[in-house]
């Protein structure tokens, strides 16, 4: 009898030596290269020069490293907020949303407090208030979830434009500076986050985000929990977990830490509300929170290399008029590249061998 | 077979990059030259062959591209015509320019990097930009910087920072007159009644600058036809094509047979004529996309301010912190008038009110011509100097007229004068 046996078959590989792993990760990389110099070749750009006006543009001057800095920072402070929601198998697409959130609250402060509270009281109510909004806004798609198993990705993301629109109305409506000119007025100086190195200090809370999420993650109850969960939601019941419950917790500190995000954007960056405040942070930190495989530390790394492409992009528009769009094409491959890397690390292609050999035997 | 195919693919990516490499030195030189450093400026100035040409580096940050075909396409068309006059003066411009930025901190980030490239100089383009040059601005004292269409200069206590608009009402109010002849003309032929006579306005939002221009607008039309009524319907954005076009098909269909914009798309002008009615433009010629609708256009011509700005810097001046000016500098400018349909005379009257806005004889703003609530204006307020966005400072009306932007730049005629209705003031 003849079977027919596909072109290329697909076999899961388990327990790869790391030197093989590694390989595979920086072969990627060198690809993702190979790649965008194709790129820029075609567009004209020499592409070693280009690479270089990368890495200087982002991180050859004092200046363009805090640019850089400033761009990591919520992209690793959103990663870590939905890391532990990822890890639940809990698909939590709506981080834009919930760094919105936070930002109004704390922009709320910001405005209609500012002289009322002393200036560090001020800056952690912000903090505050913008934790719980996020939070709060995270917990109504988990709470639709546990209550009636509701779809979370759509709900989620459709959460992101409600929450976007509300600002749209605030910046044309009650919290509008001059009329007519939808532009929320600058926050005073008391609810901007000081700086740090040159930086707004959000990267200093980022950090420290970073060790409890590690915490959390690996030594606590609640993170074997998580783990657990998105393993399996049988035997996490088997074992007694209130799997609503910890679905809800998980979905409130993620949703908290978004919105900690959102105040130190606000506060710390743009100084003022806007509707682009997340401003596509909320998906990018979902690539973030992959390639490191929701290890924190590497979010910092990953974080870091992210605002460095983005950053150097800039840079690379300015002195060599690429536009920023093949910057974003470099970046994706890039992206691409890194993530399906890891496709191979985890499955073996086997190909057909030469036409009927295996039939006859 | 594995080995074939990748040799296969290897091939086709080095014949591809050597075609491109081949074709790139020819065509690519000046963009990768262009990014070669701080030398390349006076590199470039030897092709003019001048020796003792000054060279200025400037930057220039844009909210869009050029492909908007309006706001930041005005600015580009002002940048080339600017740099092409100022290289018959012997100086040289080189400019770096940052498209697409948005309000935030992206902004302040873009005029940090353009700071740090040695930019002499670094003008911004949208209202918006404004707060976060203003937190940079400082680190640069040696550094020019320029917030189009803003208003901080006057009172934010930095001697490098610059604001600057054009007396754009000088323009509406002559796209205005050209508008009311035409309603007067259908008047006289009988295709209206005089009470038919209402003008659509597809206004971005009710903002001082809009307010100012549309009110221009009206009085220029009432100037010739005085019947006219006008209707103005927010759309609630800058730039949104569809929205542009729905107000205009709205007000299409509450009876204004003219329609005007301020806002950035060509739409108004298509659906205007799509429903058989008439428009006039702004920031750009709309005669081409409706041939049988657009009457003219007018828009602000920034090369004056550019090229006066730039060459300060260059020679090693000051210049002025808070600049504006229309018609007399050629900084506001009309687009050509649709001879073809606009009403007979049109010409000849545009030339005489022209005339009479440059001579200084005619006010747009002239208090004997319009009301608010049925009673003349004696005295409005033109500056906020507290911060609470309500003008509380330099009385406006004085000689008879409300002067417009002579305190500060930026427009701040912001009434609502009788004959103008408003529609959905939400935005």
């Amino acid at each position: 009898m003849e079977t027919k046996v596909p072109l290329i078959r697909l076999a899961k590989r388990e327990g790869m030596e790391t030197w093989k792993v590694w390989c595979i990760r920086v072969g990627s990389i060198l690809l993702a290269l190979l790649l965008g110099a194709l790129v820029m070749v075609l567009v004209g750009v020499n592409p070693i020069g280009a690479y270089g006006t990368i890495l200087s543009g982002a991180l050859g001057k004092k200046t363009a490293i805090r640019q850089t800095v400033k761009i990591a920072v919520p992209l690793l402070g959103c990663a870590l907020a939905i890391a532990p929601c990822f890890k639940m198998r809990f698909w939590n697409i709506g981080a834009e949303g919930q760094i919105t959130a936070g930002a109004i609250a704390a922009s709320y402060f910001a405005l209609f407090w500012v002289g009322r509270l002393p200036g560090p009281v001020l800056l952690v109510v912000m903090g505050l208030a913008g934790a719980a909004a996020g939070g709060l806004w995270a917990l109504i798609p988990a709470f639709f979830k546990a209550k009636w198993n509701t779809n979370e990705t759509l709900f989620t993301l459709m959460m992101n434009y409600i929450i976007i629109g509300v600002v749209r109305w605030l910046q044309g409506g009650p919290w509008e500076g001059r009329p007519g000119s939808q532009i929320i007025p600058q926050f005073d100086g008391a609810a901007c986050l000081p700086r740090v190195l040159g930086v707004h200090c959000g990267w200093i809370i980022v950090l420290v985000l970073v060790v409890f999420m590690h915490v959390y993650m690996r030594y606590t109850k609640h993170g074997y929990e998580i783990a657990v969960i998105g393993d399996s939601v049988n035997t996490a019941r088997y074992a007694g977990m209130n799997v609503g419950h910890i679905m809800m917790r998980t979905m409130f500190l993620s949703g908290a830490i978004s919105g900690i995000v959102g105040f130190i954007v606000a506060s710390g960056a743009n100084n003022t509300l806007y509707d682009g405040v997340a401003g596509g942070v909320g998906f990018t930190s979902i690539t973030v929170a992959w390639l490191s495989q929701l290890n924190a530390f590497a979010m910092v790394v990953i974080s870091m290399l992210l605002a460095v492409l983005e950053k150097g992009a800039e840079t690379l528009q300015t002195r060599l008029a690429v536009p920023t769009s093949i910057s974003d094409i470099i970046t994706g491959i890039l992206l691409f590249c890194m993530l399906g890397c890891e496709f191979f690390i985890n499955y073996r292609l086997i190909l057909r061998k030469g036409g009927h050999k295996e039939v006859a035997k | 077979m594995k080995k074939k195919v990748l040799a296969l693919l290897l091939v086709c990516a080095m014949a591809l990059a050597l075609v491109a490499c081949g074709g790139n030195n020819n065509t690519q030189q000046p963009s990768n030259s262009g990014g070669s450093d701080a030398q390349q400026p006076a590199a470039d100035g030897g092709g003019n062959g001048e020796g003792e040409a000054k060279s200025v580096k400037v930057g220039l940050i844009c909210i869009g591209d050029e492909n908007d075909q309006g706001y930041t396409y005005n600015f580009i068309r002002g940048k080339e015509a600017a740099t092409e006059a100022l290289a018959a003066n012997g100086i040289n411009v080189e400019w770096v320019v940052k498209w697409n930025i948005g309000e935030d901190s992206g902004c302040e980030d873009a005029n940090i990097e353009l700071a740090e490239e040695g930019c002499d100089l670094i003008i911004n383009n949208s209202f918006g930009f404004e707060p976060f040059m203003l937190k940079v601005a400082p680190d640069y004292p040696e550094i020019e910087f320029i917030a189009c269409t803003n208003q901080a200069s006057w009172g934010d206590g930095l001697e490098n920072t610059h604001n600057a608009f054009a007396n754009i009402y000088e323009g509406r109010y002559l796209a205005g007159v050209v508008a009311g002849m035409k309603l007067q003309q259908m008047i006289d032929d009988g295709e209206i009644t005089a009470d038919q006579a209402i003008i659509g306005y597809v206004g971005a939002f009710s903002f001082a600058e809009v307010i100012s221009g549309f009110t221009a607008y009206y009085l220029g039309a009432r100037s010739v036809c005085p019947s006219v009524t006008m209707k103005v319907q927010f759309v609630g954005s800058w730039s949104d094509a569809t929205e542009e076009a729905n107000a205009a098909s709205a007000l299409a269909d509450m009876g204004c047979v003219m329609i005007s914009q301020h806002s950035d798309n060509t739409t108004p002008a298509t659906t205007a004529q799509s429903k058989g009615v008439f428009h006039t433009g702004y920031n750009n010629d709309m005669i081409g996309v409706a041939p049988e609708a657009s009457l003219i256009g007018t828009r602000i011509d920034w090369a004056p301010y550019f090229e006066y700005a730039i060459g300060s810097v260059a020679n090693g001046g000051s210049f002025d912190q808070d600049w504006c000016h229309g018609m007399d500098m050629g900084a506001v400018v009309m687009t050509p008038l649709n001879e073809d349909i606009a009403a007979p005379g049109t010409a000849e009257k545009l030339a005489e009110v022209e005339d009479q806005l440059r001579s200084g004889k005619l006010q747009v703003f002239d208090t004997s011509t319009f009301t608010i609530g049925g009673e003349a204006l004696s005295s409005a307020f033109a500056l906020d100097t507290d911060g609470d966005f309500t003008p509380d400072s330099e009385e406006a009306v004085f000689d008879g007229a409300f002067h417009e932007s002579h305190f500060q730049s930026a427009p701040y005629f912001a009434l609502r004068i009788d004959g103008i209705e408003w529609i959905n003031e939400a935005f």
